[in-house]
């Protein structure tokens, strides 16, 4: 004979660990609360024993730092609960929390309606309006919040997974009456519904019931049940204490579509009916149910404009249009400098905005220059993205009004177009930012990705000329060239191999000719590329050289390259040529600090140590 | 008395682990009401891993036979 399988109430190992954490901090803030001052006083009356319910909802509400005190009212008295509420909870309260289950207050008429009992449904219905009745009155005569819950499922007795399908059934009598209870507690104003049909769906029909604590204590809810029921009635009062959060700020590339647009073009990114463009479609429409909530849409994209409303008006997978947008600060500044003109042009606080981008580099910057934005890091699975989103409690508000589902329409008619000028001082931010580049002499196991590098960069890319490994590797071992990779890092990690350089070096070994100057856009910014220019500059100059030649190309892409040169203290003398005398070179600024590799001095190498390395890796 | 009892029934009745003894039970112990008596049970299964049943719940009385029921469950350190 098998052993019989574990009850359903013990709970998933997952979900017993979240609910023993949550069990555990409010047992740790009961025994150390002494001395702090509730802000909320929460009174919970319910036809069950409804004790052990307040851990969870306390627990919730100390996650968003606030701290409650319960009262609980006698249980099964909800209808004396109602018509003085002073006396049920023995003092006032900001917020009552009212539930109920069908089989409390109805057995009678469960057991009639299921023996074929004409009338019975008609008696519950008369028992549910004089329940919404006293609703009605509670709402009249108390100043706080009323919360009120939609009654799961029956459990026990008659209850099994056949009947929760059977509309002529258990099933049916409940989807009546929890629908008509539904309908009229949308008729009183001013009252929130906590559905704890949907938390019993969520936490499990079999795993929300624990009968032996139904018979023993008159609690007939699992833990599994209690923990994301408390959940969700602290999202619900948190709601209306704390103001939502008014716009999301959207990265672009790998966030509104998979792949970078400026790398992959318009019909390499990922985005329409075919997985992962479908997660990313989906992402949109989550977006538009929040905008038509109220909530404004906005992007923050380092990107080139066109490029990006390339995307929005001409790519037929793109669920979000140009016209559901707000603001926008597309373009190679900092994010950080672009989020507050997003919030100046739409006239509120960068506190209401929210921030969600994939790049974790991005996300901890934000936290760091504007901590008051909430940054949130997209799922890398594509998968995860709406369903890690929809759990979002930042932007729940109770009602929903016409003005809030209008706004973001309204806003984008009013947008303000202005150039707004104001920046952020930002040299204390790059101080902090302890950025290190380490400039190095490419080696052999770096040439698949220099290699990869100069066949896919567009955008910071001086001369675009592409190569193939073997000419790459040909190059790296001739002495007439340099080849060096960059690596760019700061305090919150390291962006990789990120840039390269080739540089052609004249027979008298006085100009270098760069060849191939490209940066990834990632690390652009910040001082990159001056101290890119600087490092190059020493390595020259020690090894005698005086001048360094360089061509730009333009291209449809490399727009954004266009004014390295010039800014980097080179003059024109010729269409596409620049020159600059080492001497006029720029040093690497004071907030960066050049890496000395190992084994490398910083001030180049001999070209013959790299050649005999080279053939040491080639010969194995 | 084992360190793992001791702390489940001290954090759920607020009391000291040193004042929990085999004969700590609800006629000598205010906090053990009801209520208490329900979390304790959840605070039993959660720490030890196990089922109880409504004939063990009703059982425990007092530590000393939480403890037998602990050990009958082949909880080792109960």
């Amino acid at each position: 004979m098998s052993e019989p399988m574990a009850p359903a109430y013990a709970g998933d190992v997952a979900g017993r660990a979240a609910a023993i954490e949550a069990k555990k901090a409010w047992r740790d803030h009961v025994s150390g609360a002494a001395g702090r001052a509730p802000a909320l006083r929460v009174g919970l009356a319910a036809s069950f024993t409804a004790d052990t319910l307040v851990p969870f909802i306390g627990a919730a509400l100390l996650t968003a730092d606030t701290v409650a005190e319960f009262k609980v009212g006698p249980y099964n008295q909800l209808f004396q609960t109602c018509l003085d509420p002073q006396a049920s909870f023995g003092g006032p309260c900001d917020v009552i929390v009212l539930l109920w289950r069908v089989e409390d207050l109805m057995l009678d008429e469960i057991t009639g309606f299921l023996s074929g009992d004409a009338e019975a449904l008609s008696r519950a219905r008369a028992k549910l309006a004089s329940l919404a009745a006293a609703i009605r009155q509670l709402r009249g005569g108390f100043p706080g919040m009323v919360v009120v819950g939609v009654p799961p499922y029956p459990t026990g007795g008659a209850a099994s997974l056949l009947s929760l399908d059977n509309a002529g059934g258990l099933g049916g009598f409940h989807r009546t009456l929890a629908g008509e209870f539904v309908d009229e507690i949308g008729r009183i104003e001013g009252v929130s519904v906590v559905d704890l049909d949907a938390v019993q769906r969520q936490a499990g029909f079999a795993a929300s019931f624990d009968p032996r604590k139904w018979y023993l204590y008159r609690q007939p809810f699992s833990d599994a049940f209690l923990h994301t029921a408390g959940r969700q009635l602290g999202r619900i009062i948190m709601a209306s204490r704390r103001a939502a959060k008014k716009c999301v700020v959207l990265d672009a590339d790998n966030t509104l579509w998979g792949g970078i647009v400026g790398e992959d073009g318009i019909d390499g990114i990922q985005i329409g009916d075919e997985f992962p463009g479908s997660a990313y479609r989906d992402f949109h429409k989550l977006l538009l149910s929040w905008r038509a909530r109220g909530v404004l849409l906005a992007v923050a994209s380092k990107n080139n404009e066109a490029d990006v409303w390339e995307v929005f008006d001409r790519h037929s997978g793109m669920v979000l249009r140009r016209e559901h947008l707000s603001a926008w600060q597309i373009n190679w500044q900092p994010k950080a400098e672009g989020i507050p003109l997003i919030a100046r042009a739409l006239n509120i606080g960068t506190d209401s905005l929210v921030f969600i981008d994939d790049n974790p580099m991005e996300v901890a910057y934000m936290r760091d220059a504007l901590p008051e934005v909430t940054s949130i890091l997209l799922p890398s699975e594509p998968a995860d993205i709406v369903s890690t989103l929809q759990a979002l409690t930042l932007f729940d508000q109770l009602e929903v009004t016409d003005e809030d589902r209008k706004r973001a329409d309204m806003m984008r008619a009013e947008r303000d177009r202005e150039v707004l000028g104001a920046q952020i001082n930002h040299t204390d931010f790059l101080q902090a930012l302890d950025l290190r580049i380490d400039l190095f002499n490419a080696r052999t196991e770096d040439l698949g990705r220099i290699t990869q590098l100069i066949n896919k960069t567009n955008q910071f890319n001086l001369t675009t000329i592409r190569r193939t490994l073997d000419e790459v590797r040909e190059l790296a071992g001739s002495s007439d060239f340099r080849l060096y990779g960059l690596r760019v890092t700061d305090k919150f990690g390291e962006y990789g191999l990120t840039g390269v350089i080739i540089a052609r070096i004249s027979t008298d070994r006085r100009r270098w000719t760069l060849d191939t100057l490209l940066l990834s856009c990632r690390v652009l910014g910040r001082g990159v590329e001056t101290a890119l220019i600087g490092a190059l500059a020493d390595d020259a100059r020690a090894v005698g050289a005086v001048e360094f030649a360089a061509s730009f190309i333009p291209t449809a892409k490399n727009a954004l390259s266009a004014s390295f040169l010039p800014d980097q203290g080179f003059s024109r003398v010729g269409e596409q040529e620049w020159h600059l005398d080492l001497s006029e070179a720029p040093a690497i600024p004071p907030h960066i600090e050049r890496a000395v590799a190992e084994g490398v001095t910083g001030r180049g190498f001999a070209a013959e140590a790299f050649e005999t390395r080279l053939s040491a890796v080639a010969g194995q | 008395m084992t360190a793992r009892v001791a702390k489940v029934f001290s954090e759920v009745l607020g009391v000291s682990a040193e004042q929990i003894s085999d004969e700590t039970s609800p006629d000598n112990t205010p906090q053990w009401d009801s209520m208490a008596a329900m979390t304790l049970v959840v605070a039993i299964e959660d720490e030890f891993d196990v089922t109880l049943s409504t004939a063990e719940i009703i059982s425990m009385r007092n530590v000393e036979i939480v403890r037998k029921v602990l050990r009958t469950k082949g909880v080792a350190d109960a």
